[in-house]
């Protein structure tokens, strides 16, 4: 009988080895570069079905038309046109496009390819951020030559650069028409092809994405990395021990694992006010107790931020002040936060606004909580909110709901006065502008948060507005009045950190929204 | 008709989850780019006309196309199904490496250290959470010491932490039903007799007993079997393994309606398949089933 046992146990672990597939292991050979991910969002590979979520693995891929830089600013160098220049009526601009560049099946880049992208990222298979807007905005495309092509409006405007950008999403990037069109659209779905410094290898889904680099690209040079792999890996724990085993060369990590990593010499780097985190009502305010402005400055006086900036974001967040206060958008329109903007901590000075506005004893709040992604906190966040309000007299009912739940009881307006929240990423102008359109725009009717004919009046001027500097001014204002009317709960600015190996050297993930600008890390030249 | 209730029934509840659109859309998109959407997906058709197209494409293997992924969510199967098959059968292998010479041993030197130990495994195995034992593998194992593989599918090292977590839950339910069974059996006249006229006693007890107490474990590896390769979410979301489990955990979080739907009645399949099997294995295995009328 003794003999028997190690007979069977060998005899099925054999049967185990033999259902394995011998199959190449992760462990890399340097140059590669392989990047573990918490979530891949929708994990599509076609631009238009992704938007703005997916674009960190898009973007090594494709070219945009305008380039912009890691820092936000539009760039000649980083597009496939070398210059714009718009008509004096704003109405008419003109995209010069770089000669000689070529899609990864060997077809040259024309304007045609242009004019079919941006006609694709408008139609009815497009899911991304800005295609409303660009319909509602072009009027035509013309093609007068390959080297150009020229986008007309229907009204006067200024964004058009900044639309077709990496800055915003991925209506911008220049796919071929010809592979397209020969192919369909289902089969470019599942193997894109570009023109970026990057070509699409294979995905399986809920696994990997594997890019190979070109032999030579105009934007970056000859890349530093053969192949580029995006692996999504959810659990915490494992992106971490990937990263100690050498498996991976950068990977998300939580705020509260920083410290340990830095400790073991791993270098962080953070994406500094990636998001901010801000609480707002569902409307409409008519009969509630926040339609008096002195108890929104009270809601506001009663958070401790930095309190939650250490307890709940480990040290890396920031305090916020403004409402909707997307702060990338500033540098651009020379806003600045004065000192009297920020919020004190003063739940005394809060409980006598409540007293003032004739809620001396309080009154029932509804705050839904839920998790989002890439704020696991947020039920945590929620439970500590909420505790400062309960401090001033405030009767706060947490109430558990997934975000899709709230978020169409927030556009069906069926629990107005409610609270809940939104880590919203950072963007530039254009981008804070769209969102104060979908958030604070009146007519925007679901998404509208703010209700206000004064700052509905100055979104409406920003659209038709051509004079830059009154722009910049307008965005000022609006800015300047959410704040001072208290229209919301802006909390804190998060920063969020990307761990990487010992050896990657020196990476600047950028300040551009849902972009990492790996393909900067890559740059040969 | 069980497929056909089933196929209602996850119908209904996939559409009961929500609105999928409000995951696929930006927080910007306007009701406009709803409309479009909802329009584009064929979202705005009557519940009745969407069940019908449901079923009647099933029929022919098209479960239709991923809401999050955007491609065919027969495809997506065919890419998950296998990797999850790989593993729960590496998952049972262990298990029953493990669960048969400790479950035999545990029977015949019934109240020894051997039989001890092996109900310590048995206690063990049940009462320690799955995600606790997967996390512990990776942080110290995988990480710590840098012995296996932290995650994903990269030849055999990597199945051998999952496969373990998966198979360690199992070992201790199988180890038991099959030391029950062998004391119930070593118990019975034939095996007295075959001791008796002089059988070897390593025969009476891997072959004739073993036999005669293996029914009730074929029953339990079936059912296991199918819940491995259907349900192994914690396990396939610890170590990254892009399986079946994850499939159905995604398609739930982001309200795909129709890999949810795909899922349901794959997992179906297996179920009824695995069945099949082990109401052919027991007819082998016994052939008074065989005989029976």
């Amino acid at each position: 009988m003794r003999s028997a046992l190690p007979i069977v146990t060998v005899s099925l672990l054999s049967v185990a080895l033999a259902l394995v597939p011998a199959t190449a292991g992760w462990a890399q050979a340097k140059p590669e570069l392989s990047v573990a991910l918490s979530s891949f969002s929708t994990e599509v590979l076609d631009p238009v079905l992704g938007g703005h979520v997916v674009k960190y693995y898009l973007s090594p891929m494709f070219d945009y038309l305008v380039g912009t830089t890691p820092e936000g600013q539009p760039s000649r160098d980083g597009g496939m046109a070398t210059r714009w220049e718009n008509s004096a009526d704003h109405k008419r601009w003109t995209f010069h496009l770089r000669k000689g560049v070529k899609f990864h099946n060997g077809d040259e880049v024309t304007s045609e390819d242009v004019k079919f992208s941006l006609q694709r990222a408008m139609g009815k298979r497009s899911t991304t951020g800005y295609a409303g807007p660009l319909r509602t905005l072009i009027q035509d495309i013309e093609t007068p030559a390959p080297d150009r092509v020229v986008i007309v409006t229907k009204e006067p405007t200024l964004i058009i650069p900044t639309y077709l950008s990496r800055t915003l999403s991925t209506e911008g990037m220049v796919l071929p028409k010809k592979y397209i069109e020969a192919n369909g659209d289902d089969a470019f779905a599942r193997k894109p092809v570009g023109s970026g410094p990057y070509k699409f290898v294979e995905q399986m889904t809920g696994s990997h994405i594997k890019l190979a680099a070109v032999d030579n690209h105009w934007r970056i040079g000859v890349p530093r990395f053969k192949t580029m792999t995006f692996r999504l890996v959810s659990e915490e724990t494992t992106r971490i021990a990937l990263l100690r085993r050498g498996e991976v060369d950068v990977a998300d990590i939580s705020r509260e694992r920083v410290t340990e990593l830095e400790k073991e010499g791993y270098p962080v780097h953070f994406r500094r006010e990636e998001a901010i985190l801000s609480m707002y009502w569902v409307l409409p305010r008519d009969g509630q107790p926040t339609a008096d402005k002195r108890v929104r400055e009270a809601m506001n006086l009663a958070v401790d931020r930095a309190e939650i900036a250490q307890a709940i974001f480990a040290g890396k967040a920031d305090p916020a002040s403004i409402p909707l206060g997307l702060s990338w958008s500033f540098r651009d329109i020379g806003f600045k936060v004065s000192p009297e903007m920020v919020y004190p901590y003063d739940p005394a000075r809060a409980k006598k606004l409540l007293a003032d506005a004739g809620f001396a004893g309080g009154f029932s709040q509804d705050l839904y909580a839920f998790q989002l992604p890439g704020l696991p906190e947020g039920k945590a966040f929620a439970e500590a909110v909420s505790g400062y309000w309960q401090k001033i007299g405030i009767k706060t009912k947490i109430v558990p709901l997934d975000y899709p739940g709230f978020r169409k009881l927030w556009v069906d307006r069926k629990v107005p006065g409610a609270m809940g929240y939104y880590n919203i990423a950072n963007r530039d102008w254009i981008g804070a502008y769209a969102l104060l359109e979908k958030m604070a725009y009146t007519p925007s009717k679901a998404n509208d948060t703010v209700a206000d004919a004064e700052i509905d009046g100055m979104i409406a001027q920003v659209m038709r507005q051509t004079d830059r500097e009154k722009i910049n001014a307008l965005m000022r204002n609006i800015f300047t009045r959410l704040r001072g009317e208290h229209y919301g709960v802006p909390v804190v600015y998060l920063h969020s950190p990307y761990a990487t190996s010992k050896t990657l050297g020196k990476w600047n993930p950028g300040s551009v929204m849902y972009d990492l600008f790996f393909d900067q890390l890559a740059a040969g030249k | 008709m069980a497929l056909a209730i089933l196929s209602v029934v996850v119908f209904i509840l996939a559409r009961a989850t929500g609105d999928p659109l409000h995951l696929i859309l930006p927080m910007s998109a306007s009701e406009e780019d709803y409309a479009y959407a909802r329009r584009y997906l064929g979202l705005d058709r009557p519940y009745v006309e969407q069940y019908f197209s449901f079923v009647g494409k099933a029929m022919t293997g098209d479960f239709g196309t991923s809401l999050r992924a955007r491609r065919p969510v027969s495809e997506l199967i065919r890419e998950r199904l296998p990797n999850s098959l790989r593993l729960a059968l590496f998952a049972m292998c262990v298990s029953l490496s493990f669960a048969f010479p400790l479950g035999v041993m545990a029977a015949v030197k019934k109240g020894t250290w051997i039989d001890r130990t092996a109900q310590v495994i048995a206690v063990l195995g049940q009462s320690l959470p799955t995600f606790w034992v997967a996390i512990v593998l990776v942080e110290f194992v995988a990480g710590r010491l840098q012995w296996l593989p932290a995650g994903g599918i990269s030849g055999f090292a990597s199945y051998i932490l999952p496969g373990f977590t998966l198979g360690w839950f199992v070992v201790a339910g199988m180890m038991r039903l099959l030391r029950s069974g062998m004391l119930e059996v070593l118990d019975s006249e034939y095996v007295k007799l075959a001791r008796v006229k002089g059988v070897v006693e390593r025969r009476v007890v891997w072959l004739h007993a073993l036999k005669n107490a293996l029914i009730p474990v074929v029953t339990f590896a079936g059912i296991y079997f199918a819940i491995l390769v259907t349900t192994a979410i914690v396990v396939e979301t610890v170590f990254a393994w892009p399986g079946l489990g994850r499939l159905a955990y995604e398609g739930i979080s982001s309200r795909d309606f129709p890999v949810i739907q795909a899922v349901v009645l794959t997992t179906a399949a297996i179920v009824a398949a695995v069945n099949l099997g082990v109401d052919l294995l027991y007819a082998v295995i016994d052939p008074r089933i065989r005989h029976a009328r």
